[in-house]
């Protein structure tokens, strides 16, 4: 036990957090940004596995990593276009048309790989390229921060600073203001000439921008290839980790991490002999526990104001 | 309002509204088929052959209609229990777990020797399904002790119950001698019988029309159906006029769980000698798309049910005899779900026909008032 408590605090395991915790990072930024226009939406599921899918067959085809940038955040996009369009202007049950483009983007790309790799398994064979990763001058030289903050994915970085990004984006702009104001009260927004639905479509849109981020990370960086299914879960993690963090891109930035560890923890106890099974449950029980460790918090809030 | 005068006989608005329905079903079965068509022209090496299989594939011999009907049987399960849980407004995703979770758990009964054929099932169709309810009903206890969001945390269980039952059946039921990761096999007491000699159908189906059966009439017909719908509808209206809602709520969670875990109970012990799962199963996903599209009535569910299995049937046919890949199927599925639950699809249209029937009976009834 102690050598697992020595290894969890060496550099490498700090720095396998921050990698892991990436793409569920961009995830719950863009549940973030759909929560403040008040919609809920479980489909990034889709739209990763799209963006992820897209990001592969761009680059593969232009040979560029831009082409497979571009190319996966306009099919991620197009996905929670799909949606955004059905919930607003077709009044679909949010739920219902989440569900349809969770399963439209496993057998969508799964078809997609089949027609250009005769593969249903992975894209190998389409040799697509990679984020290359960054070594950050002077820190990298400094021994243990350096391996923690320095050498990670050029992706990972934006990620970070998309907490930062999207904290001012809500909070300080024109247009982070009119979609919490049609998140919170479409009514009033109207009353004011806000085009409601027309904030919510654009809310959704960079929601869908940041989530297809993430699923470019999974192909083009934590894996340098498309794999079927290969988001595993991580858009509903991302879902839960936006609830826990209660709207607040800060503070989801802390869950977040709270999560990337228990997953890391999970991995390294394996080594330990601790079934591979409780080392996969662990980052969905610390959420479970965590949403009622929150709640009862905010309640006593309540009571003792 | 309804008016008959004659031969012209106006329609009412719920009857228009009813028939539009019908007509956004139809476009959209439709137009997914067009899709279908068009993507296996895009890969298929013989198209004609296999349009002719996604189409009427589940029905080109006994032992796929057999197939099919086994298919049906767990989505009965899954489909009524989310009836009951989005009856009362709770948006909970566990049936995926509860379905796990029952098979799981009735396979640490189902091991067990010496124990007579009848009690035997029994007790594993207890197991499994108290194993479902305690899953279903904690995101209900969540929601309402603590005011969890049921989404999340129910998305959250799902998970926890998979790798909890993957731990158990590999760590603590695991047979070496099995050469796969799956348990030991099943007592033949405790296994579901043959309904119909000579097929695979297995005598689950019974069990499975009787819990349909079960949720049509207490959702529609008793007083705690009638909870369950006000609180659904309405719950701070429901809460004013008395109703018990936490306990409802939680009351129909802890049902559904038990009916989603029956289910799984059922799937294995008619199916299988063994326990098999490697992942989860996808049965609680589909009972959640079967309850929208049965709009919450475990009426329709059958119906719905079948649908969805034929497709699965045609799935598997396409996956024996061509190149095209199935998953054909689930885009197909997916269209489908989209545009029939899309209720403003065609709205301008509907509402454009009610206008004028309505604007047809004034005129009626004006004329009438004038002779």
């Amino acid at each position: 036990m102690s050598d697992l408590l020595s290894m969890v605090f060496t550099a490498d395991f700090l720095g396998s957090v921050i990698r892991m915790s990436t793409p569920i990072l961009f995830v719950a930024l863009a549940a973030l940004v759909g929560r403040k226009a008040d919609v809920l939406c479980i489909a990034y599921e889709g739209i990763m596995l799209f963006a992820a899918f897209g990001g592969v067959v761009g680059s593969a085809y232009t040979g560029t990593v831009t082409g497979g940038l571009l190319l996966g955040i306009l099919l991620g996009m197009f996905l929670i276009g799909i949606f955004a369009y059905f919930v607003l202007y077709l009044h679909t049950r949010p739920l219902l048309i989440g569900l349809a483009l969770n399963i439209l983007g496993s057998a969508g790309t799964v078809f997609g790989l089949y027609i250009l790799t005769g593969s249903k398994a992975n894209s190998t064979r389409l040799g697509s390229l990679t984020f290359p990763e960054v070594h950050i001058p002077l820190i990298k030289d400094i021994p243990v921060l350096g391996t923690v903050l320095s050498g990670h994915n050029v992706l990972t970085y934006v990620a970070f600073l998309s907490i930062i990004i999207v904290q001012i984006f809500i909070y300080r702009t024109g247009l982070g203001l009119r979609i919490r104001s049609v998140g919170e009260s479409p009514e009033a927004a109207s009353s004011l000439g806000i085009d409601v639905n027309k904030t919510k479509f654009i809310a959704l849109l960079i929601s869908g921008v940041l989530a297809s981020m993430g699923g470019i990370f999974l192909s083009m960086a934590y894996l340098p290839y498309f794999t079927r299914d290969m988001t595993a879960g991580r858009g509903f993690i991302g879902i839960a980790a936006e609830s826990l963090g209660g709207g607040k891109p800060l503070l989801t930035g802390i869950w977040i991490l709270i999560f990337g560890a228990a997953d890391a923890v999970g991995n390294l106890a394996q080594s330990f002999r601790l079934p591979s099974q409780f080392a996969q449950m662990a980052p969905y029980l610390t959420t479970l526990i965590g949403l009622v460790l929150i709640s009862v918090v905010r309640e006593r809030k309540k009571v003792n104001r | 309002m309804k008016i008959k005068f004659g031969q012209d006989r106006v329609l009412t608005s719920q009857e228009i509204g009813r028939r539009f329905s019908i007509l956004r079903t139809a476009l959209a079965l439709l137009l997914a088929m067009g899709i279908a068509i068009l993507l296996i022209f895009l890969v298929s090496n013989n198209p004609f052959r296999d349009i002719n299989s996604l189409l009427l594939g589940p029905l080109s011999s006994s032992n796929r209609i057999s197939q099919m009907v086994n298919k049906w049987i767990p989505l009965l399960f899954t489909g009524t229990a989310v009836c009951l849980f989005f009856s009362v407004g709770q948006i909970n995703l566990a049936a995926e777990g509860a379905f796990f979770a029952g098979a799981f758990t009735s396979t640490l009964v189902a091991i067990i020797g010496g124990i007579p054929p009848g009690l035997h099932f029994i007790l594993c169709a207890l197991a499994g399904g108290v194993a479902g309810a305690i899953v279903c009903g904690l995101p209900g206890i969540m929601y309402t002790k603590f005011n969890v969001l049921t989404v999340v945390s129910s998305l959250m269980i799902n998970y926890v119950v998979l790798y909890l039952g993957l731990f158990i059946i590999t760590n603590v039921v695991r047979d070496p001698a099995a050469g796969y990761e799956a348990s030991y096999r099943f007592q033949n007491t405790a296994r579901l019988a043959e309904l119909i000699p000579g097929t695979n159908v297995h005598s689950g189906l019974i069990i499975a029309v009787l819990i349909v059966v079960f949720g049509y009439l207490l959702l529609h017909k008793s007083n705690f159906g009638l909870q369950m719908r006000t609180i659904g509808a309405n719950s701070s209206f429901a809460r004013y006029s008395g109703m018990p809602v936490a306990r409802v709520i939680v009351l129909s969670q802890l049902l559904g769980g038990f009916i989603a875990g029956l289910g799984g109970t059922t799937e294995v012990l008619g199916l299988y000698n063994r326990f098999g799962y490697t992942g989860l199963t996808n049965h609680g996903w589909d009972g959640i798309m079967l309850a929208v599209l049965a709009r919450n009535n475990p009426k329709y569910i059958p119906l719905a049910a079948l649908f969805l299995a034929y497709l699965r049937t045609s799935a598997d046919v396409l996956n024996l005899t061509s190149n095209v890949p199935s998953e054909v199927i689930n885009i197909i599925q997916a269209i489908i779900i989209s545009f029939i639950a899309a209720e403003r699809f065609l709205a301008g249209w509907e509402y454009r026909t009610i206008v004028r029937n309505t604007e047809k009976a004034m005129s009626l009834k004006e004329g009438v008032a004038n002779e």
